[in-house]
């Protein structure tokens, strides 16, 4: 979460919220993204092995990620509320498996939660941290939707810079001498 | 029971690893980034152009999500809608190289990496696909192994 990389609990699970699908956005996320018949067209999904139409996956995963943005938010304002300065996450270098292991229809409520299963210093990335997200999307009976194995990136608090790399930084803003190392990299 | 819709469509039977599916193209503008973003991935560097010069991206970039969004509707216009699919089964090894900024061209291909029967399922069998996404300088953006399901036109014994 908007934590600090160092405060981060391995295991910890942070509810995310829920949400409702409605008919009408399975359809404008389907028309949009995964135009197949039993996203789209509510008579021919009855036709498929679904039985009716049934959100792409693609979808219900792209609200799960909404509402781990919203979630950061919220927890960067509770951090920011009680006088402290909220960690920094960055973008994601991808995601290991997701698995998709149930369909959702129209009027499902899928509620998703987020587990730290494992967190360590970033190689290609100094001063950042990776972590290791299992994310569970689960519906109104309880089964689940779909789980996640998500990398992320977290900024660490209490980072110093090499002097090596701290001289090699200062030496790229000097003009002739920065746009040759610039073109090396 | 054979189904209405996918009767014509190419079925597992007429499938053949090494196959590749060119995927063709598509720009995404910055309306298309914010639009996105909004609704799905509103974090400071898919919405805000000033944040985003500041963020480990240095610009505008699209949300990760919806590189996959259109790579996957690229690949539905030019295969899963020719083809007796039946639904995705997940995907594997995702990984986001480069950005996509505003005003990049994203294209590629995807090449039929795995073809097997369905253990459970004799009437389905799977097939896996593997993305190489590119931007228009040729540059990785992202790849990904994806499992789908297809009809068998003959069900297994």
């Amino acid at each position: 979460m908007t934590r600090w990389f160092e405060d981060i609990v391995i295991d910890e699970a942070f509810p995310l919220g829920d949400h409702t699908f409605s008919e009408d956005e399975i359809i404008r996320f389907g028309k949009l993204y995964d135009p197949q018949y039993f996203h789209v067209d509510p008579e021919l999904a009855k036709q498929s092995h679904f039985g009716g139409l049934v959100a792409s996956g693609w979808h219900t995963v792209s609200v799960g990620h909404r509402k781990m943005v919203d979630a950061l938010d919220a927890e960067a304002e509770r951090l920011k509320a009680q006088g402290d300065e909220p960690g920094v996450s960055g973008p994601s270098p991808g995601v290991n498996s997701m698995e998709f292991k149930a369909p959702v229809r129209p009027g499902d409520t899928v509620s998703y939660e987020l587990i730290v299963t494992g967190k360590r210093p970033s190689n290609s990335l100094p001063g950042w941290g990776l972590l290791f997200n299992q994310l569970t999307a689960r519906n109104q009976h309880g089964e689940i939707v779909y789980r996640a194995d998500l990398v992320g990136f977290s900024k660490l608090r209490d980072y110093s810079m090499p002097l090596k790399l701290r001289l090699l930084l200062a030496l790229t803003k000097v003009p002739v001498i920065g746009s040759l190392l610039r073109r090396g990299t | 029971m054979t189904n209405p819709v996918t009767q014509d469509r190419r079925h597992f039977e007429d499938l053949a690893i090494g196959e590749v599916i060119n995927l063709g193209h598509v720009t995404v503008t910055r309306e298309m980034i914010f639009t996105f973003a909004r609704e799905f991935d509103p974090l400071p560097f898919h919405i805000d152009e000033e944040a985003a010069k500041r963020s480990l991206l240095g610009g505008l970039a699209s949300s990760g999500w919806q590189t996959g969004a259109l790579s996957l509707r690229m690949l539905v216009d030019s295969f899963l809608s020719k083809i007796a699919s039946a639904g995705g089964l997940g995907f594997e090894d995702l990984k986001w190289k480069n950005p996509v900024m505003a005003g990049d061209t994203i294209g590629g291909t995807v090449t039929i990496a795995g073809l097997r029967r369905s253990g459970s399922h004799p009437q389905w069998g799977i097939v896996t696909l593997d993305f190489d996404i590119r931007n228009q300088n040729d540059k990785p953006v992202m790849t990904m192994r994806l499992a789908n399901l297809v009809e068998c036109r003959e069900v297994a014994a």
